[in-house]
């Protein structure tokens, strides 16, 4: 078996000895660091951009915070200015509808005193011609002549005025 | 028709010779350095733009990078970082060899006992002076675990140092056994397809097979030397 030939022992350490010192500082002065070098870059890219990205979530965050609280500010300044219209709204409307109130209760009352004047005007009427009716009816009956002053006053009498 | 063994022949292509010894630039040294000129190659000529957004062979090769410092971190933690590059260097190193060695008229290095024996022998002297150096004397308590009946001593401590001092071989031996009888595998079932014409597509077939399983293999065992190194490592910086 050629593995067992002791005389090329001496040239294949030798070789493998040299070989693979020089691969060795290769690899540990060029290739490794280089590899390392790209590793580390693309590791700390990643970092950083993680970061940026971090920050500027961070910052759309706050914008939006920001806009929530302008939003709600608007909100309640469209709610007081609501609110205050409505009140005017209302206080207008409750001032017309007293005046209107008013006015109806004045034209009520004058037509309430009309109509008393009226019945009033109606049954004085009444009485003067009860009165007259009074004083015909006792000519006729008792051929008493009264004085329609008297018939008057006795209609009155009667009915209670 | 070539023996199966054949194949692991080491063939000088340079003769040379140094203080008495016969260090002649062979077959299996000129894949070696084909193996390392690959792996410094993929490493980085495709690093070269250094993108943010890595394309298939710096994904490639960013993959290798944090499959083994991931290895390395699991294993044995951050303690563990300065020996990346070496556990870098050892898995491609022990990965292209492999790999290497399934290409027809490759060689697989790793397929040599000397080679993979000097590369667990140099792990497992590292390692030892790793462990001194961190722990001092009290790294011989590998050979007696704290908390154990000191009545067990007589058998638990030669049990502990026949495991220690074994690593080597078992590291070395597993890596060599199975590229070369992966390798005796193939050349030998090989070997049936044109001995019985049309019955060849048999062997054929399982032939296929076994190469994908020796691929698989291939990958394995560069994980399984590099995982146990990462082991004897994690032993020697934080003991048992």
């Amino acid at each position: 078996m050629p593995q067992f030939d002791i005389t090329s022992f001496p040239s294949q350490i030798f070789w493998l000895f040299v070989v693979f010192v020089i691969l060795y500082i290769l690899m540990s002065k060029i290739a490794l660091p280089k590899v390392g070098d790209v590793l580390e870059r693309r590791h700390k890219t990643i970092e950083d951009n993680l970061g940026k990205a971090r920050a500027l979530k961070d910052e759309t965050d706050a914008a939006i915070a920001r806009y929530e609280a302008a939003l709600a500010e608007a909100r309640e300044a469209a709610h007081a200015d609501i609110r205050e219209a409505s009140e005017k709204a209302a206080a207008q409307q409750a001032a017309e509808t007293e005046a209107l109130a008013k006015q109806l209760s004045e034209k009520t009352s004058a037509a309430e005193k009309r109509i008393a004047d009226a019945k009033t005007a109606a049954l004085g009427g009444v009485s003067e011609a009860a009165a007259d009716i009074a004083r015909e009816a006792t000519a006729k009956l008792i051929g008493v002549k009264v004085q329609s002053k008297t018939a008057e006053n006795a209609v009155s009498a009667v009915i209670g005025e | 028709m070539a023996g199966p063994l054949e194949q692991f022949e080491i063939k000088p292509l340079a003769e040379i010779s140094a203080g008495g010894f016969d260090i002649s630039f062979t077959n299996s040294a000129l894949w070696m350095v084909i193996a390392a000129v690959l792996v410094t190659a993929f490493m980085t000529l495709s690093m070269r733009r250094g993108a943010l957004v890595p394309g298939r062979w710096q994904g490639a090769a960013e993959v290798m990078y944090e499959f083994v410092a991931n290895m390395l971190k699991d294993n044995v933690g951050s303690a563990g970082r300065k020996y990346f590059p070496f556990v870098f260097t050892l898995f491609m190193f022990v990965l292209f060899g492999n790999l290497l060695g399934m290409i027809p008229h490759g060689f697989a290095f790793t397929s040599h006992i000397i080679v993979t024996f000097a590369m667990a022998l140099v792990i497992f002297i590292g390692v030892t002076i790793i462990g001194f150096a961190r722990h001092g004397t009290h790294y011989f308590r590998m050979f007696f675990p704290e908390g154990a009946p000191i009545a067990t001593a007589i058998i638990l401590i030669p049990i502990e140092i026949i495991s220690y001092f074994s690593r080597p071989f078992s590291l070395a031996i597993r890596l060599f056994a199975n590229m070369t009888v992966g390798h005796i595998m193939l050349k030998v079932i090989g070997g049936f397809v044109g001995l019985i014409g049309i019955f060849g597509v048999l062997p054929f077939a399982m032939l296929t097979g076994i190469t994908v399983l020796e691929f698989g293999i291939a990958a394995l065992q560069a994980y399984v030397y590099t995982i146990l190194t990462c082991i004897y490592l994690h032993d020697a910086i934080h003991m048992h």
